[in-house]
């Protein structure tokens, strides 16, 4: 344990909760043009993102604020995950925003974005680094409160407000089952923190345990897309601008299963043997339904959210294996998630700009845009697990963690579902490369940033996978 | 240096899409070249070290690699997350399969001067399946085998369904998803070799000197057996081949044809046989029952198709169930005969593929009740296919002809009734096999010609390189077979030292 007074680790996360607060207020002095609080929010999650790889690995826990502040080696990963996803986040954004609503550029507007996307990347650094229920919950609603404004950000969208209505009436049923949960599990360990918690759990079980575990599996549920929590997503993926869309699906897909990690090798260490069973059938049924539910869509966007829905439960396969291998193999798939999305969503953004956003305005596409066309196989490729993509190696890496245990049926069952996910994506590829183009589709005209961002996540959504130096320098080797 | 030259031939395919992508797709002629460049370097380097394997016969291998006799053996941690090492190696069979691949891919990159569409993604598209394929007959890990094994979906689909004819997007995600439903089956169970094996390494060799316990065994051997027979149409996944090969191009049939659909049958060989004996021993007589299908039906559906690739597909469901009987049979003459047929009918439904799609190219049909005389204004690309037709009825003198027959003695020699009976029904339906193909040859070659036929030409000059080098490859291989089997004893001798060493434990109920 690293001493109270050492806080040098702690900087990064004080940087991070004090810098949206100067890219609000650059505000103030920005015009409809302006690009000064990007600039700020660029150099400020670049600089965070820089600082974090100076915190060793090998390091253990450090733990501030009298305790309820923790880093660890997951902690420090999944910093670098989320802040990875703002990052992408805000150059989404960008785009967006010069595009405007109504053609219009409205570059001032993106300082109170900015600041939403950092907030929930903090509430999500708050659920890795907390040590007790309070600080927990706190993160958890740091990050999912300001998820709720930026669904409705496009005022005069009708499918937004009801989107973001709807976000906001589940999301606030799946805090109180959460609130629950927590209640009971305190009622049970008669402690806040998550060491005593968990003594009291190995010490012994009983039924109020159980009640607090399904209350929060189905509260964590809303928010990870589980099973039959899971309705609220196309909806919402649908409504929400394309960045929020983006942002939605993997900092707050991050956050809430990082959540899981947290509390399944945190306080409920003891009983994951017993729970697992529970895992099991939340993971079976979400990938199911999940792919299931792509098979039929048209609009991109409804199919990403189905296609995301999916991805947690093949997230969920992993929970069911020892602490370091499932830690690992998440953050290593969150990574490769994160990239493979965004690069699918800033095709689907450029597509958004110019077109209706549905399978349709891709036909041609391997026509007018081939490079386009190209990057949009690679991602849907790599979200669907084929080698030498990156998302197969992590989907290897989540069931080589399953399957540690023993649960080879589920691994199985999950293996055989991506023969189904391989279909949808190459669905959505065949509008792309095999339909013919519309002749009301004039080709698409790319900014060199667009397509710099474009070729960049491309590189390394093939590389990120095979290449080793990364898997042997970023992730092995050190215990979490 | 020779380890080296080895390890290239994955990589020259890699390096030559990596170095046409500043390319201007315009520019076909300079990225034919290029891609024509590097096949045939691929092919002469692939060429010297069979040789060279051929040569270092009865020599010892290298110790590391035991109990495989492997040469230019490379092994180089890759992926610590899960110990997945980067293990490559060659003895005779995989050698003489990365020749064959070497060939057709060869063949496939110069006929497919004239495809229509992007060239330089569908050169791409076919250097990067040529990888998938030489990585697969490389590795003897099995994480960077199954690494390998998938990579075909990502360009098949493409391939097929940018390239082909007829029902292209249907036959391009039928192949594709069967194939992958296929692999999923493997990896499935890879998980349980790698865990039940309890020397927690991936390493084909590691896995065979432990031995795998029984109960896990006998799921995971039928799962994985049927995951890799998916590749290679054993009934009842031999549905995706007929629709899928004819919606290709003609390059990405000859490699399905020719070099993918034995990647399953080696893979049975190399990892479900190998490293799973005793369940091997109670599960493949139950495969033989299935070769009925592909053996005996196989043919006769081709008799009633109109379809030049229907009956072609037909005819290599057919003759890769042969390699499933080799294989069935358990003994070292069937093994060695159905490695021997991996290879003959590699080059063998090459050819066939490649004069068909030489005729489609002229014809703009592949019906063989609309054609009629085209001997006469094609003779040479009607030879090739007659040669070609020859060739999968065994007529001595041919491969086919010394695979087929070693396979036959081979299966006969196994005291079991259902073998004996299935190799008397396989041995009888060689003559279905030369009713369809000399029809096929009758209607398509011979009698009046159509009118609209009149102004066809024969090959060019690059077409009729490939037909002569292939046919020269089914010829040497038929006339003096003694090298190969050579080649081909020293990979499968420890194989069946494994199988025959495998006591049968009595398990009640299945099989025994």
């Amino acid at each position: 344990m690293y001493s109270f007074f050492n806080m040098n680790f702690i900087i990064p996360d004080i940087l991070l909760l004090l810098f949206p607060f100067i890219v609000i207020g650059s505000r103030l002095f920005c015009n409809y043009r302006s690009q000064l609080p990007w600039r700020i929010a660029n150099f400020g999650f670049i600089a965070i993102f820089i600082l974090l790889n100076f915190i060793p690995l090998a390091s253990g826990e450090g733990r501030f604020f009298i305790c309820n502040w923790k880093i660890d080696d997951f902690g420090v990963l999944m910093r670098e995950v989320l802040i990875v996803s703002a990052i992408l986040g805000i150059w989404l954004s960008k785009d967006y925003f010069e595009h405007g609503a109504d053609g219009k550029p409205q570059m001032h507007q993106i300082a109170e974005f900015i600041g939403a996307i950092a907030f929930a990347t903090f509430g999500g650094v708050t659920v890795v680094s907390a040590c007790d229920l309070l600080t927990f919950f706190l993160g958890l609603e740091i990050a999912t409160i300001p998820m709720y404004a930026l669904t409705a950000w496009n005022k005069k969208d009708q499918l937004g407000s009801e989107a973001a209505t709807k976000y906001i009436l589940m999301g606030s049923v799946a805090t109180a089952f959460e609130l629950f949960g927590f209640s009971y599990l305190y009622g049970f360990a008669g402690s806040l923190h998550f060491g005593e918690i968990q003594q009291a759990i190995a010490t012994g079980t009983s039924p109020l345990l159980w009640v607090a575990v399904l209350f929060l599996f189905c509260g964590i549920g809303f928010k990870l897309t589980l099973f039959p929590f899971y309705t609220w997503a196309p909806d919402v993926y649908e409504g929400a601008p394309t960045p929020v869309t983006a942002v939605l699906s993997v900092t707050s897909k991050a956050t809430a299963i990082a959540f899981l990690v947290v509390l399944v090798f945190g306080p409920l260490a003891p009983v994951q043997e017993q729970i697992a069973p529970l895992i099991a059938l939340l993971a079976g049924t979400t990938l199911f339904v999940g792919n299931l539910g792509a098979l039929k869509q048209s609009r991109l966007r409804r199919f990403m959210a189905y296609s995301s829905i999916a991805q947690a439960g093949y997230i969920m396969v992993a929970l069911l294996g020892p602490a370091s291998t499932a830690k690992t193999a998440i953050v290593y798939y969150l990574f490769v998630y994160a990239v493979s999305n965004y690069l699918a969503f800033f095709i689907f953004g450029i597509i958004g700009h110019h077109r209706e956003e549905t399978f349709a305005s891709l036909r041609g596409l391997s026509k007018q845009n081939p490079s386009l066309a190209v990057a949009l196989a690679i991602s849907m490729f790599s979200l669907a697990g084929i080698p030498p993509l990156a998302g197969f190696f992590g989907k290897f890496h989540l069931f080589f963690s399953g399957a540690s245990t023993g649960h080879y049926a589920l691994v199985a069952f999950a293996v055989l579902n991506n023969v189904l996910a391989l279909y949808y994506y190459i669905q959505l590829i065949k509008s792309a490369w095999v339909d013919e183009p519309d002749g009301h589709l004039s080709p698409l005209r790319l900014t060199r940033r667009q397509r710099g961002v474009i070729i960049a996540l491309s590189i390394s959504v093939v590389a990120l996978g095979f290449l080793p130096f990364l898997s042997n320098n970023v992730f092995a080797g050190f215990s979490f | 240096m020779e380890t080296i030259l080895f390890n290239n031939i994955w990589i020259i395919p890699l390096i030559t899409v990596l170095a046409c992508l500043p390319i201007s797709a315009t520019r076909e002629k300079l990225l034919r070249g290029i891609h024509t460049a590097s096949a045939t370097l691929v092919l002469a380097i692939v060429c010297y070290l069979t040789y060279r394997v051929y040569a270092l016969t009865g020599e010892p291998a290298n110790e590391l690699a035991a109990p495989l006799a492997l040469r230019f053996f490379t092994d180089i941690p890759w992926l610590s997350m899960f110990n997945a090492h980067y293990i490559v190696g060659a003895d005779g069979l995989n050698m003489l399969l990365l020749a064959l691949t070497a060939f057709i891919v060869w063949a496939g990159v110069l006929v497919s001067y004239k495809i229509k569409g992007n060239q330089k993604v569908f050169f791409a598209l076919i250097q990067l399946l040529a990888t998938s394929v030489y990585g697969v007959y490389m590795s003897f890990d099995l994480v960077l085998f199954f690494v390998f094994y998938e990579m075909e979906a990502l360009c098949m689909y493409l391939m097929i369904a940018c390239y082909g004819s007829g029902k292209r997007d249907y036959g391009g995600k039928k192949l594709t998803l069967t194939l992958a439903f296929g692999s999923s089956m493997i990896l499935a169970t890879l998980f349980g070799l790698y865990f039940e094996g309890g020397v927690n390494s991936w390493s084909i060799m590691e896995l065979s000197k432990v031995s795998l316990p029984m109960e896990f065994q006998m799921w995971a051997f039928p799962l994985m057996f049927m995951g890799f027979a998916v590749s290679s149409s054993l009934f009842p996944f031999h549905f995706w081949s007929p629709d899928g090969h004819s919606a290709a191009p003609t390059a990405v049939s000859m490699l399905a044809a020719g070099v993918m659909m034995k990647m399953g049958a080696y893979g049975c060989l190399r990892v479900a046989m190998f490293l799973m004996p005793e369940a091997a021993k109670i599960w493949l007589p139950y495969v033989v029952a299935l070769l009925i299908f592909n053996v005996v039906l196989g043919p006769f559906i081709a008799l009633r198709h109109k379809d030049l690739k229907y009956i072609t597909a037909y005819s290599s469901i057919s003759h890769l169930g042969l390699i499933f009987l080799g294989l069935a049979a358990l003994t070292p003459v069937g093994l060695r005969g159905a490695s021997l047929q991996m290879i003959s009918h590699g080059f063998l439904t090459g050819l066939f593929f490649a004069t068909i799609g030489m005729i489609y190219e002229r014809t703009h049909t592949r019906d063989i009740t609309q054609m009629g005389g085209i001997m006469r204004k094609m003779p040479f690309l009607g030879v090739g296919f007659v040669l070609a037709g020859f060739a999968g009825l065994g007529l001595p003198g041919f491969s086919g002809f010394i695979a087929e027959s070693t396979i036959f003695i081979g299966a006969f020699q196994q005291d079991s009734t259902l073998t004996r009976v299935v190799t008397i029904l396989a041995i009888l339906s060689i003559t279905t096999t030369a009713v369809y193909i000399l029809q096929t040859a009758n209607r398509m070659l011979h009698g009046p010609l159509p009118q609209k036929y009149e102004s066809l030409t024969d090959g060019c000059f690059r077409e009729k390189l490939v037909i002569i080098v292939l046919v020269a490859c089914l010829l040497f291989i038929g006339i003096c077979p003694g090298w190969i089997a050579d080649m081909l004893d020293t990979s499968i001798a420890p194989i069946f030292e494994k199988i025959s060493a495998a006591t049968q434990p009595v398990i009640g109920g299945i099989g025994g």
